[in-house]
């Protein structure tokens, strides 16, 4: 191949890669429930023998091509899959796509809001922390955040609840929304909603500070001692431009690094939080699943959770792109 | 001191975490002796208070929380043996021979590492731990199968410069044993990186059964921290009445001191492992 621009190579490569994770997820989607031991439909049959009509029985296995062998089931999964179809619940008896639709946005507005705050709030914690390391801010940050990382986030979630409900619910300790509720203006629905989202987003945002702040902390402080921090101090540059031009830029990149590897953790903590607040997003459906033992929901929320971190790391490998010009070219 | 002593001593933090897993151990041994009554039985009222018969209360169907939570001990214990040991003990062995062998078999092997790594770890445990029965040994060997990349990587880094060192490779010039290699060369350096990828697939492990337990995998014949935590938040009056007070905390307090423990004893063997390194932690994804 002829010498190409590189970004253009860079961008191909990424696409191939996720291409290929993102085949790998939807097989894995397809053949684990094929890998399980039983009957998909055993459970029908489970309960009460006498009851399933065998014409049902066989046009069930025709609706998830279980009549067909492997490679056709593969294709008729796909097939399926390109129409947005991803089966039916099983405990509610409603498509699982309407069921995707009606919970994904509130996980991913809980996802956002907490990556966005416990970003900003990591790096300059762990900025102002390394900055002025073994100092009174540098040693409460150092402890809080080692005595926080361990616990889980349904715990931390859990504690949160209770401080909600023991000092006298000046928030919502659940919900998304305030039930039957009627806005006056889209402003006083915006402002619910935000309500709502306090307790879960400072649960799932603690923790994540708590994984991310000694990160930037220790990349801040092994920057100081490099050779431009000396010159950029010997050239009399203002203090702020020194911490946050020359430092700071160079600590986000680990730590945007970090923000991809903790996707899944991320993901993870949206489910056990929206569990513990009541929370409308994927979490309450898994919830709901598990009891119920819905596989095509839970088949459909480990694809749909499982995207959702994919396109997160996707999206901070053009970034890292973006920050460190080294990439570009490598 | 000699120096070896001083290298295997853990540090006040690291003393104090390890005494607290010591407790927890203990309970968890001893659980059954001191259970006053089974996880199921209906052994009081609903909603007791904490009570000489009683001593963490009891739940809403009046089962004693006091052997709830000494089960809940003994399922961490199970699980951080069963879960935490496998997953170690797979990773190391796929990190070591991957880091050994290099070449084609490295670079298959930590092709699955990065595929397995980028999967959200919580929902795939679901999806697998929902066609199972969720006995302990079930989701040991569902913990084992999504947590092994992890450690396959952390054991490759630590395997893969050995390759290339001098006294390594004059000791295999000069005929000596694989084992003598492995007993002289290569444990004292990668031994630490074990028992502080130990640590942590066990807290890993411990956090997400509890966890799995929460969301409902839970066996109902046993008792899990995370399941007693999710029958109080379940309970709608939970906060009308001080029931909350023993029988939400104490389980949370539990789970959360157990792993801030052993996340003493981790901080202080890894940063024996490289004083560089000190109360740095790495970018774990544990749930």
């Amino acid at each position: 191949m002829g010498p190409l621009p590189t970004p253009s190579r860079r961008a191909r490569r990424l696409l191939a890669h996720y291409g290929l994770t993102v085949a790998a997820v939807v097989v894995l989607v397809f053949a684990l429930p094929r890998a399980m031991p039983g009957d998909p439909l055993a459970f029908l049959r489970a309960d009460n023998p006498e009851s399933v009509d065998p014409a049902v029985l066989h046009d069930l296995q025709a609706y998830y091509g279980l009549d067909r062998p492997l490679v056709g089931q593969l294709g008729h999964f796909l097939a399926r899959l390109g129409h947005g179809d991803l089966g039916i619940s099983i405990g509610r008896r409603v498509p699982v796509r309407d069921l995707l639709q009606a919970h994904l946005p509130w996980t991913l507005l809980l996802i956002g809001a907490s990556l966005a705050l416990s970003s900003v709030l990591s790096y300059l914690l762990g900025c102002a922390a390394g900055w002025r390391r073994g100092r009174p801010l540098d040693r409460l940050v150092v402890m809080a955040s080692s005595a926080v990382r361990p616990i889980p986030t349904y715990a931390l979630a859990s504690l949160l609840l209770l401080g909600g409900a023991v000092t006298g619910r000046l928030l919502p300790l659940g919900g998304a929304r305030t039930p039957f509720a009627h806005y006056a203006s889209p402003f006083a629905e915006i402002a619910d909603v935000a309500r709502h989202l306090v307790l879960p987003v400072t649960a799932l945002a603690s923790a994540l500070v708590a994984s991310q702040v000694l990160l930037v902390r220790n990349t801040m402080v092994s920057t100081l001692g490099q050779d431009y921090m000396v010159l950029a101090r010997a050239k009399g540059l203002p203090l702020r431009l020194l911490q946050h031009r020359h430092a700071g830029r160079n600590a986000l990149l680990p730590f945007v690094t970090s923000v991809g590897l903790q996707a899944g953790f991320l993901v993870g903590g949206a489910v056990f939080v929206e569990t513990v607040f009541s929370y409308p997003g994927m979490g309450t459906l898994v919830l709901r699943a598990v009891a119920s033992r819905d596989y095509p929901v839970l088949e459909a929320t480990f694809l749909a959770l499982a995207l959702v971190v994919l396109t997160l790391n996707l999206f901070v490998d053009l970034l890292y792109g973006r920050l460190d010009p080294r990439a570009r070219t490598g | 001191m000699s120096r070896r002593a001083r290298e295997r001593r853990l540090g006040p933090a690291g003393l104090m975490g390890a005494g607290v897993v010591a407790g927890f151990v203990l309970l968890a041994v001893a659980g059954p002796a001191l259970a006053p009554y089974r996880v199921t039985e209906l052994a009081g009222d609903p909603l007791e208070g904490p009570s000489l018969h009683h001593l963490f209360g009891t739940n809403s169907v009046g089962q004693d929380l006091t052997s709830q939570l000494l089960a809940g001990a003994r399922a961490s214990l199970v699980i951080a043996l069963l879960a935490g040991g496998g997953t170690l003990l797979l990773g190391a062995l796929v990190g070591a021979v991957a880091g050994w062998r290099g070449g084609a078999t490295d670079s298959a092997v930590m092709r699955v590492v990065d595929v397995v790594l980028v999967l959200p770890p919580i929902p795939l445990m679901v999806v697998l731990g929902a066609s199972i029965d969720p006995g302990l040994v079930g989701l040991s060997a569902i913990i084992v199968l999504v947590s092994w990349p992890v450690y396959a990587r952390l054991v490759r880094a630590a395997v893969l410069p050995l390759r290339r060192r001098a006294d390594i490779r004059a000791a295999v010039g000069f005929g000596a044993s694989t084992g003598q290699v492995l007993r002289t060369h290569v444990l004292p350096d990668v031994g630490l990186v074990l028992i502080a990828g130990l640590i942590s697939a066990v807290e890993r492990a411990i956090a997400i059964e509890a966890g799995l337990a929460f969301l409902g995998l839970v066996n109902p014949t046993r008792a899990s921290w995370g399941s007693i935590m999710r029958d109080a938040l379940d309970f709608r009056g939970l906060f009308l009445t001080d029931s909350w007070r023993w029988w939400l905390l104490p389980p949370v307090a539990a789970v959360a001191l157990l792993l801030v423990g052993l996340a003493l004893v981790g901080t202080s063997v890894e940063r024996r492992l490289d004083p560089r390194l000190a109360r740095h932690q790495p970018v774990g994804v544990d749930g």
